[in-house]
């Protein structure tokens, strides 16, 4: 049995989060971000194991949220890739700062 | 010898992560995130979740990063042109990444439930499938076990039994995929009719 302390699973997350972060908000190409929310979104799902693993592992609750997080990240991955094609395909470009129509 | 491995892994993560979204060459972005998500499953497997690692693997290994290629080739000239692959408020970025980490480390360090983290690790093998088992709360002591642990019986009856309250949810999150999907597919037609 592995003997690593949960604080060290929850850096680590903590970690992933904030490099997540700063995709989002520092890439250009909207694939890049989208990569970058997934990051985050695998973050929480470590956050939900960690928990499930060191407090109470017999409710579930974690691995079942981490089953609905990971299904609704695969749904956003496909709607946001969607809507990135349909954008270049009006724009010619994946760039976000460029799509900028409804700025007012 | 078991810790090596995990600090090796986490490293990893964090490794491929950061390079993820620095890379200017977007298919190797797509590749180091598929190394993240493959590091990702191991650490899955240090939290005793098999059933997950497995499902780690199978849907962002082999399908997210694959329909992020697939993006990237549709949506090809953002690699040829010679620009940064930055926006301008990088710096901005930066510092706000590196504020929100702290904030969380500084929230980890005073928080309370590290104080009395190792004596309820996993109490193999009572974890029956009634939705009462919740009330075992952590501050039963259980003995740590070394036989094998398997999630998926546990993991299955919790998301398919009606009494443990989750039923519902999954064959709802399961309508919200098809129907999701099938909006993707309807944005990203050709010709809208």
């Amino acid at each position: 049995m592995n003997n690593i302390p949960l604080i060290h699973f929850l850096y680590l997350a903590a970690i992933l989060f904030g490099i997540g972060i700063f995709g989002v908000l520092a890439r250009k190409n909207a694939i890049s971000v989208l990569m970058g929310i997934e990051l985050m979104l695998n973050a929480v799902n470590i956050n939900f194991l960690a928990f499930a693993r060191y407090w109470n592992w017999n409710s579930l609750s974690g691995p079942v949220f981490v089953v609905f997080v990971i299904t609704i990240a695969a749904a956003e991955a496909a709607v946001a890739l969607a809507i990135v094609i349909s954008i270049y395909r009006h724009l010619r470009t994946a760039n976000v700062d460029d799509a900028h129509y409804l700025r007012g | 010898m078991n810790n090596i491995v995990f600090y090796a892994i986490a490293g990893i993560v964090v490794a491929s992560g950061l390079l993820s979204l620095t890379v200017r060459n977007l298919f190797h972005c797509a590749l180091f995130l598929a190394l993240t998500m493959f590091g990702i499953s191991g650490v899955f497997l240090y939290l005793n979740s098999d059933f997950l690692a497995g499902v780690q693997v199978l849907i962002y290994v082999g399908a997210v990063t694959v329909i992020i290629i697939f993006g990237i080739s549709l949506t090809r000239n953002m690699m040829d042109e010679r620009t940064t692959a930055m926006n301008r408020q990088f710096l901005f970025a930066i510092l706000g990444a590196v504020f929100v980490t702290a904030v969380i480390f500084a929230a980890l360090q005073q928080s309370s439930f590290l104080t009395n983290e190792h004596p309820m690790a996993i109490s193999l093998g009572t974890a029956t499938t009634t939705g009462d088992v919740a009330q075992t709360t952590a501050a039963s002591p259980a003995p740590v076990s070394d036989q094998v642990f398997q999630s998926v019986g546990y993991l299955a009856d919790a998301l398919i039994l009606p009494q443990n309250g989750f039923a519902f949810a999954f064959e709802f999150v399961s309508i919200l995929l098809l129907s999701a999907l099938v909006g993707a597919i309807v944005i990203a037609r050709k010709d809208p009719a």
